[in-house]
C-alpha cells in the first residue's frame, strides 16, 4: 500500500524551511484542514439544498430555482440570508435559554464528526483509533438538542416533534451500530484509513457493498432515518405536526437546523461511501493504472493526480447517494410512528444481528475474502 | 418449527416484495426526471382561459331592471341591489349594485339566470388585494372589461392543454396557427346546418 | 511548557469547572429539567476528561452510552410524565433538608480523606493509546469475563421485561363485569346500506 501524499510533512518542511521554529509549524498546520474542511461543509450545504431543489423539481416536472444565479446555483445563498436577516424570535413563555441551545447542540456534533472523515490516505484530520465509533458517539448527542428544542418552545407539536426525533435516533442507532460493527469485524479496525485501505486493491470488486449487500441497506436506511429525511421525517411532518421541533424557529436559529439537517446528510452519504464504497478508492484499482501507463506509484505527479481525483471521488459517491436519499424522498410516502418503530425494532434490527453473526462466521470460513 | 420456518420464509418474501415496489417506485420518478417541465413561468407567461371560464363577473348598469333574481338564485343571496320605486313613472330604479368577489362562489347562477343578461362572466381571475373588503366591488368596478391575456405584450400567452394540436402536451415553442384537436363550435353548427335539411 | 501542555492545562481547568458546575446545578436546581440537561453536560464533560487521559475509546462509550441513552431515557421519562402537581409544602421539610445535607457532607468528608490518604502514585508504563479497544476486549474475555457477562445477563433480562411490558395488550376502559356505558357507544344508529335501498324507476 502506497502511503499517497503526506502534506502535513510538506507544509511544516516548508516553513521550517523559511526559517521558522518546527514548533510554530506545526501551530500553523493545525487549524488548516479544520478551516478547510469547515468551508467545505459549508459549501456542501449551498451544493446540497440547490441539488434537492433542483432534483425535486425535475421528479415532478417543475423547473425549481432559476433566477437566482446561473440556474439559481445561488438560491441557497439568497435563502441563507434572508435567514442571517430575518427577526430572531423566542416565543413568550419559552424556555429562553434552552431555547437558544437546543439549535446549537443539534449542530456542533454533526460538524465535529467530519474529523473522521478521509479523503484520501492522509487526507484526514485525525486518524485516531476510535475513528467511526467517535461519528456513532456524537450522533447520538443530536437526540439531546431535539429534545430540547422541543421541550423549550412550548408548543405541543414542538414537544411530540422532539419526543419522536429523539425515539427515531434511538431506534435506529443500534441497527445502524451493529451495521458498523460487521465492516468494522472484517477490517479489523474501527479507523476509517484501515476501513478504506480494506477495500482496496481489487477496485470496484473489493469494495464492501459486496460483502455486506445485507449491511449496506441497513446502514443506508438507518442513516436516512438518522438524518429524519423522507421515508421517515416523522418529527417534522407537516400534516401532524406543523413542523415538528422546528415549529417555533425562525431566522438563525431555524437556519442552524437547517444546516445540520443538511450537513448530516452529506455527512451520511460521506460514510456510507467511506464504509460500502470504498472511499477514494476508484472503481479500478490505482496501482492497475500506475502500471497500464508505466508509471511508479510512488511518482510524484501520478500521487498528486491520483489524490485530487480521490477527493472528486469519495464526493462523487456521496452526492451519488444524496441523488439517491432526494430520489427515494419524492417515491416512497412518509411511514406511520408505529411502523416507524416496528420497522426499526422488529425488521431492521433482527437483521443486523444476522449480518453480523454472518459475518463473523464468514470471517472465521475464509479469513481471506472477509479480513482474517 | 415448520410452521415458524413458514413463517419467516412468507415475511422474507413480503420484504422482497416491499423492496422490489420500492425500486419500481424509484424507476417511476426517475423516468420523471427526463421529462420536460410543464412550468408556466406565470407573471411572464399565462394560460389564456377557456371559452367558458368563470372569472369575475362584468355588469352593466344601464341594463339591469332591478328584479333581484339574481339576488335569489345565488346561493348565497350574494348580489346587492339597491333600487328605488319611481312612482311617476311606476318603476324601479337602480341606485346601486355590487357583488362582493371575496365571498363570491364563481358558480354563475347569476349570469345564467339574468333576464336581461346584463351580468356575464368574463376571464379575469387576478384579483389579489391587500384587504379583502377591497374585494367588494360596486357597479363601476363590475363594468370595467379586464385586459386580454392575448393582447398584453408584456405576457407570453399559452394554450391550455385542450387547446393544443392532438398529442402535444406542452404549448410552449406551439407554431401559431396550429388548430387545436377536435371541431370548433361553429364548424359544429355548420355541419348541422348543412345535415338539417336532409332529415 | 510546551503548547500541548498549555492546552491540556487549559482543557482541563474548563473542564473541571464544566463538570463541576454542572454536577452543582442538577443537584441544586428547582426544574427537573435543568437538572436532566445539566446531567447531560457532567457526562460530557467527563468523556471530556477521559480523552485527557489518553482513553479515547472510553470516552466514546461515555458519551454513547450517559448522554446518548441514558440522558436522553432520563429526559424522555420527564417528558411523558410531565404531569404539574401544586407543590404542598411539606412541615419540617428542614427535617429531610438537614438530613440530606449531613449525609452528603459526610459523604464528601470520607471521600476526601480517601483522596488525601491514597498513594497516588502515577504509573510509569507508557500509554497504550490506540491498542486500547484490543486490550479492553482482551479483559473482557478473560479475567473480567464474568461481570462482562453478569452485566450481559442483567441488560437482557431488562430487555424481557421491557417486552412483557410493552406487549400488555391494551387495558379495557370497564371492568369486566360491568356493563357498558352509553357514553362510550357511538351516537349514530346504524344506517341501511345504500344497497338495500330499490334501485331503478325512482330518477326518472
Ligand atoms: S337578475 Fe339581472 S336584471 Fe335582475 S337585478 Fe340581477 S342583474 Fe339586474
Ligand atoms: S356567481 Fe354564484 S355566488 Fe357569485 S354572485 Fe353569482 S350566483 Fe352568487
Amino acid at each position: 500500500m502506497n502511503q499517497g501524499i503526506d502534506l502535513q510533512g510538506s507544509f511544516v518542511r516548508l516553513l521550517t524551511e523559511l526559517g521558522l521554529p518546527s514548533g510554530a509549524a506545526k501551530a500553523l498546520w493545525l487549524p488548516l484542514p479544520m478551516v478547510v474542511i469547515l468551508i467545505g461543509a459549508t459549501v456542501s450545504i449551498f451544493v446540497t439544498v440547490w441539488l434537492e431543489r433542483k432534483i425535486s423539481a425535475a421528479a415532478q416536472q417543475r423547473i425549481g430555482p432559476e433566477y437566482v444565479g446561473p440556474l439559481g446555483t445561488l438560491q441557497a445563498a439568497a435563502d441563507g440570508i434572508k435567514l442571517l436577516f430575518k427577526e430572531d424570535i423566542t416565543p413568550a413563555k419559552a424556555d429562553p435559554i434552552l431555547f437558544t441551545l437546543g439549535p446549537a447542540i443539534v449542530v456542533i456534533p454533526v460538524f465535529l464528526s467530519y474529523l473522521i472523515v478521509p479523503f484520501g490516505q492522509n487526507m484526514v484530520i485525525t486518524d485516531i483509533g476510535v475513528g467511526i465509533f467517535l461519528w456513532i458517539a456524537l450522533s447520538s448527542i443530536a437526540p439531546i438538542g431535539l429534545l430540547m428544542a422541543g421541550y423549550s418552545s412550548n408548543n405541543k407539536y414542538s414537544l411530540l416533534g422532539g419526543l419522536r426525533a429523539a425515539a427515531q435516533s434511538i431506534s435506529y442507532e443500534i441497527p445502524m451500530a451493529l451495521a458498523v460493527l460487521a465492516v468494522v469485524l472484517m477490517s479489523n479496525s474501527l479507523s476509517t484509513i484501515d476501513i478504506v485501505n480494506q477495500q482496496s486493491g481489487y477496485g470496484i470488486l473489493g469494495w464492501n457493498v459486496w460483502r455486506q449487500p445485507a449491511g449496506f441497506l441497513i446502514f443506508w436506511i438507518a442513516a436516512l432515518a438518522e438524518c429524519e429525511r423522507l421515508p421517515f421525517d416523522l418529527p417534522e411532518a407537516e400534516e401532524e405536526l406543523v413542523a415538528g421541533y422546528q415549529t417555533e424557529y425562525t431566522g438563525m436559529k431555524f437556519g442552524l437546523f437547517y444546516v445540520g439537517s443538511y450537513v448530516n446528510l452529506v455527512l451520511s452519504a460521506l460514510i456510507v461511501s467511506i464504509l460500502y464504497l470504498g472511499g477514494w478508492e476508484f472503481p479500478v484499482s490505482v496501482s492497475w493504472i500506475a502500471d497500464l501507463i508505466g508509471v511508479s506509484e510512488t511518482t510524484p505527479w501520478f500521487q498528486v493526480i491520483a489524490a485530487s481525483l480521490g477527493i472528486m471521488m469519495t464526493l462523487f459517491k456521496a452526492y451519488a447517494l444524496v441523488f439517491l436519499a432526494i430520489l427515494l424522498r419524492w417515491t416512497v410516502p412518509r411511514v406511520r410512528i408505529d411502523q416507524l418503530l416496528d420497522f426499526g425494532w422488529k425488521f431492521l434490527l433482527p437483521v443486523s444481528l444476522v449480518n453480523l453473526l454472518l459475518t463473523a462466521g464468514l470471517k472465521l470460513a475464509f479469513p481471506v475474502a472477509f479480513g482474517g | 418449527m415448520l410452521g415458524f420456518l413458514k413463517q419467516v420464509g412468507d415475511y422474507a418474501k413480503e420484504s422482497f416484495q416491499a423492496a422490489k415496489y420500492i425500486g419500481q417506485g424509484l424507476s417511476v420518478t426517475f423516468d420523471h426526471m427526463s421529462r420536460r417541465p410543464i412550468t408556466v413561468h406565470y407573471p411572464y407567461e399565462k394560460l389564456i382561459p377557456s371559452e367558458r371560464f368563470r372569472g369575475r363577473i362584468h355588469f352593466e348598469f344601464d341594463k339591469c331592471i332591478a328584479c333581484e333574481v339574481c339576488v335569489r338564485v345565488c346561493p348565497i343571496n350574494l348580489p346587492v341591489v339597491d333600487w328605488d320605486f319611481d312612482k311617476t313613472t311606476k318603476k324601479k330604479t337602480l341606485k346601486h349594485y355590487s357583488i362582493d368577489f371575496g365571498v363570491c362562489i364563481f358558480c354563475g347562477n347569476c349570469v345564467e339566470y339574468c333576464p336581461t343578461n346584463c351580468l356575464s362572466m368574463t376571464e379575469e381571475y387576478e384579483m389579489a388585494t391587500y384587504d379583502r373588503h377591497e374585494l367588494n366591488y360596486d357597479n363601476v368596478a363590475l363594468g370595467r372589461l379586464p385586459y386580454k391575456v392575448t393582447q398584453d405584450p408584456m405576457v407570453t400567452p399559452l394554450r391550455e392543454l385542450a387547446y393544443l394540436p392532438k398529442g402535444v402536451m406542452e404549448p410552449h415553442d406551439l407554431p401559431p396557427n396550429s388548430r387545436r384537436a377536435g371541431k370548433l363550435p361553429q364548424e359544429i353548427l355548420e355541419e348541422s346546418a348543412g345535415a338539417e335539411p336532409k332529415a | 511548557m510546551t503548547l500541548a501542555e498549555g492546552v491540556q492545562l487549559v482543557a482541563f481547568g474548563i473542564l473541571v469547572l464544566m463538570m463541576v458546575g454542572s454536577a452543582l446545578g442538577v443537584v441544586l436546581l428547582e426544574n427537573i429539567v435543568y437538572s436532566a440537561f445539566l446531567l447531560g453536560g457532567v457526562f460530557i464533560s467527563m468523556a471530556g476528561m477521559y480523552i485527557l487521559l489518553n482513553a479515547g475509546f472510553v470516552a466514546a462509550a461515555q458519551i454513547l452510552v450517559y448522554v446518548g441513552a441514558v440522558n436522553v431515557l432520563i429526559l424522555f421519562g420527564i417528558m411523558l410524565v410531565n404531569k404539574r402537581q401544586p407543590f404542598a409544602p411539606v412541615s419540617q421539610a428542614w427535617i429531610g433538608k438537614v438530613a440530606t445535607g449531613g449525609v452528603c457532607a459526610g459523604l464528601f468528608s470520607l471521600l476526601t480523606a480517601s483522596v488525601l490518604n491514597t498513594p497516588w502514585a502515577i504509573s510509569s508504563e507508557t500509554p497504550i493509546g490506540e491498542q486500547a479497544i484490543v486490550e479492553i476486549g482482551k479483559h473482557f474475555f478473560t479475567d473480567y469475563l464474568l461481570p462482562f457477562e453478569l452485566a450481559s445477563v442483567l441488560l437482557l433480562m431488562a430487555l424481557i421485561g421491557a417486552i412483557v411490558l410493552a406487549r400488555r395488550e391494551f387495558i379495557p376502559d370497564t371492568e369486566p363485569g360491568e356493563p357498558e356505558t352509553e357514553a362510550l357507544q357511538l351516537p349514530e344508529r346504524p344506517r341501511e346500506l345504500v344497497s338495500s335501498t330499490p334501485v331503478g324507476d325512482g330518477d326518472r
